[in-house]
This record gives structure tokens, sequence and C-alpha cells, in this order.
């Protein structure tokens, strides 16, 4: 195609971004722009006309690797409840015997709080 | 100096408020025109993705035009819609080159728009506009501070756009810098308009309206200068006003026909609800 | 499916069944995900016409963004046509991608709809000669477009429906835009009331028109079933025509305006809305290029696009840094 002329004005760009200082970035689309600069002008009024933007980032596409399908279909695998919570539901009865509550997720994250 | 705090206050200094509303249609109408221009290019832009772009701004400025026709209502000049729609071209204040056509053709049919002659008439005006709005937040209209303060926020946008656009043409090929390079030249011949405050801009200064014309020249030509360094251009002599002062009321015929695109519908019957 | 093995090492039948597994348990497909071409076909068709029809969609209206009659009528317009521009964009980036493992990009969209191959939706092949027509666009023409994009956000292409879930939440403002703009013209004087009787008497068959024909003996071919097959949509031409009838025909009877088919009423024992079915060969002609505004929107977009293609040429980066 980079015979056909201007097209090669068509790079294809990701595009992210976060509503408030203390979100995580997310992924919002793609749009087409010659580079980066471009990009992200275009970015602000393709893809936040309406809602707030805190932050907003542009990544060449071409710079991402991305799983393959094969390597996606890899990432489905056992329950593994040794690491979870729930392989510990048991716990709840065996305190009680104690006659004590269980900690719940607040009281063992207690030292969090201020 | 003395400020005024609302409306009324300005009422009753006579020369305060003549003086104070010829400003007024200046910002709102410099606004009004340009966007209207800007609307006209939209659908027919280079890229999809800037359409959508150059549209919000369009929309913004739209939306600045309005604040300051509100606050001539507030003056008791008439209503925003009636004067945005059924004021005569002799009453219009804003620059002539804001009102010059995107290109030849019309924009429902054979519209041959000059991509260069958009970039470089809006990337200059949003220079000289955020020059303006700087000088109004001291204004002595307080009022129009905060109208101007509003203004602002949406302008740093703008200005980031045409700036991007203005230096990436101007240094890429040789056909779009030939194309950068004409569009300045017609923007300089008309650009001394945008940056004059009119026969009543003695007045505006001296009660701190906003600064006085030769201070705002001088920031936009320094800030232009630089602009034109970094690109490897020259600034010629000073920009000029060759078809009239428009903040005169002196106007080009294509004010005319603008504003009887714009007011083809609401002429039919102003004071019905559309 | 056979988890054993692995995915690349599945034979052609193999990927097919387990692709069709996927559609079944309501997985989304993804772009870089294997599927079959027909699949990647329709998916193309759909996906490239839907956003090609926003852009071209965005001229009629774009008539009247400087006549609109109000400040805040012109920025809503402004406002409510650049919606569609963004709608084309984010369609345009789907198709593109699907698009891409064959070789084409937007400039291949471009030239294809200059050329015909890529066809849009007949009402914006439609002349659009008042302010009452803009009112009927934003009410009518985008409540029909709600209804068949509703009916599409569960289709088992990811990224179509996650560009529909955006599309659809500007929607509400479009609908909102309509119904304002045709109540003042409705509540206005006789003048206005006319004039938005007569968009509705130009509108009307197209309205029907836009949702397609009932069935393939209408057209001679139809996509309808492969669509229904792979969970592209979930209902029938006819099935969308019957809601936006139901839904808008009692408020356009509300507003006094008359509805320019005398045989149009909802058949109580049939539970369906009977009305005088349009020309559908006229609907070809139309699609097809042959309708009342095709040549001078098309035109519009094209001498709009050449014009500018030295924007285009100077910022690619191989022509860059020429001077």
């Amino acid at each position: 195609m980079s015979d056909m002329s201007g097209s090669d004005f068509y790079q294809e760009f990701e595009v992210f971004s976060k509503k408030k200082d203390t979100s995580p970035m997310q992924y919002q689309f793609s749009l087409l722009a010659p580079n980066h600069e471009l990009a992200l002008v275009m970015a602000k009024e393709n893809f936040f006309r309406r809602e707030p933007v805190a932050d907003i980032w542009v990544v060449k596409r071409s710079d991402i690797r991305k799983l393959t399908q094969t390597e996606r279909e890899g990432l489905k695998k056992l329950d593994k409840d040794y690491r979870e919570t729930k392989g510990y539901g048991y716990l709840k009865k065996k305190w009680r015997q104690y006659e004590q509550e269980q900690f719940t997720e607040a009281d063992i994250m207690g030292g969090g709080k201020s | 100096m003395r400020t005024y705090e609302t409306a009324e206050e300005a009422l009753e200094s006579p020369e305060y408020n003549e003086a104070l509303t010829e400003l007024l249609f200046q910002l709102a109408d410099d606004d009004f025109l340009l966007a209207y221009r800007g609307s006209e290019w939209l659908g027919l832009a280079p890229h999809i993705e800037e359409d959508v772009a150059f549209s919000s701004i369009n929309q913004d400025m739209m939306g600045h035009a309005t604040l300051y026709y509100k606050r001539l209502e507030e003056l008791g000049e008439g209503k925003a819609d009636d004067l945005s729609h059924l004021r005569s071209p002799e009453k219009f204040r804003n620059a002539v080159l804001l009102e010059l056509p995107n290109g030849t053709g019309n924009y429902l049919e054979k519209p041959n728009y000059d991509w260069a002659f958009a970039v470089v008439r809006n990337y200059f005006y949003t220079l000289a506009k955020k020059i303006k709005l700087e000088s109004l937040k001291t204004s002595s209209y307080v009022p129009l501070q905060h109208t101007a303060r509003k203004v602002l926020m949406e302008v740093n946008y703008h200005l980031m756009h045409w700036e991007t656009w203005f230096n990436q043409l101007i240094q890429s090929t040789e056909e779009a810098h030939k194309r950068m390079k004409n569009a300045i030249d017609q923007v300089w011949e008309e650009f001394m308009g945008v940056l004059s405050t009119g026969d009543k801009g003695d007045v505006m200064a001296r009660s701190g309206i906003i600064e006085d014309e030769e201070t705002i020249k001088k920031r936009w030509i320094s800030k232009v200068e630089s602009v034109f360094t970094q690109s490897g251009l020259h600034l010629k002599e000073k920009p000029q006003m060759k078809s009239g002062n428009g903040r005169n009321g002196e106007h080009t015929p294509t004010l005319e026909s603008a504003l009887d695109t714009l007011s083809e519908v609401y002429r039919k019957a102003p004071a019905q609800g559309w | 499916m056979r988890a054993d093995v692995l995915f690349e090492d599945m034979t052609e039948e193999e990927k097919y069944e387990h692709f069709m597994d996927r559609i079944d348990a309501g997985e989304k497909i993804e772009a870089d995900d294997w599927m079959p071409e027909d699949y990647r076909e329709s998916l193309i068709r759909l996906i490239a016409m839907h956003g090609i029809s926003e852009i071209m969609g965005a001229l009629p209206e774009k008539e009247w963004v400087p006549k609109a009659p109000t400040l805040h009528r012109k920025l809503a317009i402004m406002a409510k046509v650049q919606d569609e521009m963004g709608h084309g964009q984010l369609l345009l980036r789907v198709a593109e991608d699907l698009m891409a493992p064959l070789g084409k990009n937007r400039e291949n969209i471009m030239q294809d709809l200059f050329s015909g191959r890529l066809k849009f939706h007949n009402v914006f092949h439609m002349k659009a000669p008042t302010w009452g027509d803009a009112g009927i666009i934003a009410w009518l023409v985008d409540g029909a477009a709600i209804i068949s994009q509703t009916m599409m956000l569960t289709t088992s292409y990811g990224p179509y429906g996650r560009a529909l879930k955006r599309i659809c939440a500007e929607e509400v403002f479009h609908a909102q835009h309509g119904e304002s703009i045709i109540l003042a013209m409705a509540e206005g004087n006789e003048e206005q009331r006319q004039m938005l009787q007569d968009s509705l008497n130009r509108w009307w068959t197209a309205l029907l028109m836009f949702f397609g024909p009932k069935s393939k003996e209408n057209t001679g071919s139809s996509h309808q079933d492969k669509n229904i097959r792979y969970k592209l949509r979930t209902k029938t031409n006819e099935e969308l025509r019957q809601e936006f009838l139901t839904k808008y025909v009692p408020r356009i009877w509300a507003l006094g305006l008359t509805i320019p088919d005398e045989t149009l009423h909802f058949d109580e024992e049939e539970k369906l809305w009977k009305y005088r079915d349009p020309d559908w060969n006229e609907f070809k002609q139309i699609v097809t290029g042959n309708g009342p505004q095709s040549k001078e929107r098309l035109e519009l977009r094209r001498d709009s696009y050449e014009n500018t293609r030295w924007v285009r040429e100077a910022l690619s980066s191989q022509k860059k840094a020429a001077i």
C-alpha cells in the first residue's frame, strides 16, 4: 500500500486515558494519525468530548507486542484455590469452636486504616 | 482605576458603556464569524479524526461568542439571538480577516477550501485571542474578567491544536511549505484588523477595559517573530489592513452573504420559538 | 473443542468448530482471532457500510449547521453532526482492522466509496431542503438508527460491540436534540408547522426503506440469515421496522401530523403494523447511487478528499523532511 499516495498518513495509534488523577490508565480506542503529536491532539476531541479526562496517552500500535491466539488460549487455567480466599472457607467454623469470630477482610487490612 | 462590578454600574457612565459594548461586539463577532467559517468545513477536513477535533474548536468559539452576546444582553443591547442574527453588516465589529471565505466555492457546492489558510488564520487568531484574554483578566469591567477566565480554559487546547498543525505543515514537503507561505501572506494582509481595537480603542485603554492596542500588537508580533524564527521564516513589514477596519464597521461583501446564510431560518420568524 | 491441542496446531475444520463453539457460548471474537472468511466478509460489509453511512450522513445535516436558527441550535447541531463524524471514525477503525489482513486501509475505503463499490444508507441520498428536514433527520432517522444499533450491541464481534456502546451513549442526546427541534416547530406558527409536515411527507418512505426489505424475495439477496447465525444481529429487518412504527407512529399522530400513508394502521389480530410497502426497486436505485442527491453528496466528499490530499501527503512519513 505504500505506493498509494498519502496512505502512509494512516498510522494506527492506541489511545489510553484516565478519568481522574487517582484512576488507573484505561484503554479507550484507536485512531489514525501521521505521528504522535497529531494523534494526541486528535485523541482528545475524538474520545473525550463529554466525559472528564485527567491524562491521555497515545501508543503506536506497532510498538505493542500482543499475545497470539494460541498464547491467549493458553491463559486459561485450572482453579488454584490454595491462592484464593475461597479455599479457606472452613476457617469460619473453626474459629467458632474457639468462641472467636473470623477476621473479616477489613480486620486483616486494619493496619491500613487512617 | 475604577472598576465596574455590574452591568448597572457600567450603564451609569455612558462613555464607559459605549467603549465597553464596542469591545464586547468585537470579541463576540470575531468568534462568531470564525466559528461560522469553521463550521463550513464540517465534513470536509483533510482527515476524519481532524474533522472531529476541528469541530470542537468551532463549537467552543461559537460558545465564547454566545458568552459575549449574553454580556451585551445584560447591558441592554438586545437578545443574544437577535444581536447575532439580525444586525446589518455595518453594525458588525469583527475583523475583516475572520469574515473571509475558506476558499473558492460554497460550502454546499464545489467548496475548494484551503486547509493552509484555515491553519494559519486560526493559529494567528488564537495567539491574538489569548493575548487579549490575558489582558481582560484584569479588566475594569468585572463581569468581563469572569468571562475571560472561562474562555481561557478552552483556548489552550485550541492553541496546542493549531500550533501542531502549523509547525508540522510548514516543515514538511515543498508543496505544503509553499501553500503555507501563501496562506501567511494572505493572513498578513488583513491581520492588523484583528489587533486593532478601533476608534474607541483609546477610551477602552483609558478606562482599563483592555490594554492599549500598541501593547497588544507588540506582544503578538514578538510571539509570531519567535514562531517564524523556529520555522526559518522571516518577518517582513508589519501586518496590514488592506480591506478596511472591521472594528469601525468596514467590511467586504463576503460578510453580507455570510450573514444571509447564518440568519436564513431565524429571520423567517424571530419572535417564534425555534 | 479439543482442549488438548494447541490452537495453532488445529486443522482448518477444527478451527472453524472451535470458532462456532465460541459463538454459541456467547464469547466475543476479537480482531486478531482466527475467523472464517465469510464471517470477516460479513463484518466488513456491515461495518464499513455503517461507518461510511455516518460520514455521508453528516452531509445532509451539515447543510443546516450554519443556518440553524439560534445560537443554541447552532451549537447543538454542530455537536450532533460532529458526533456523526465521530461515530464514523469509530466504525471505520473497526472495519479497517478487519481489512488490514487483506492489505487494505482507509484510502481503499474512500476509493470504494467514490467508485460506488461501498454503499451507504438510503436516507443519506435524499435532499434536505428545509430546516424541518434537520428536525426530521435528528428525530426519526436517528430514531430508526438507534433501533438497529441497540439490536447489535450484543454482536459476537467484540470491537463492533464496543464501538456501538460508545455510539449509543451519544444517541440519547441526538434523540432529544431532534425532539426539541420538531416540538418547537410543531408548537410554532402555521409556516413552521407546514415546514414540518412537508419534511415528514418527504422522509416517510425513506424511513420505511431504512430497515431494508422484508425478505429475500424483495431483493434477490439477503445476508440476514448468515448474520443471525453468526450472532452479528438478533432481529430481522421487519421486526426492527415494526419496533420503529410502534415507537414513533403514536407520537407523530399525537403532534397532529399526518403520515402520508392512508393504509397505515395497527392490525390488532396479527399484532402488526400494516403499511404501504415502499417500492423496493426504487430502494435499489437509491442505494446504488441514483438517489435524488447521491451524486452531489458523493462529489462533495470526493472533491474535499482530493482538495486536501496534499495535507496527507505532506505528513506521510516517507515524504517528510523533503525540504
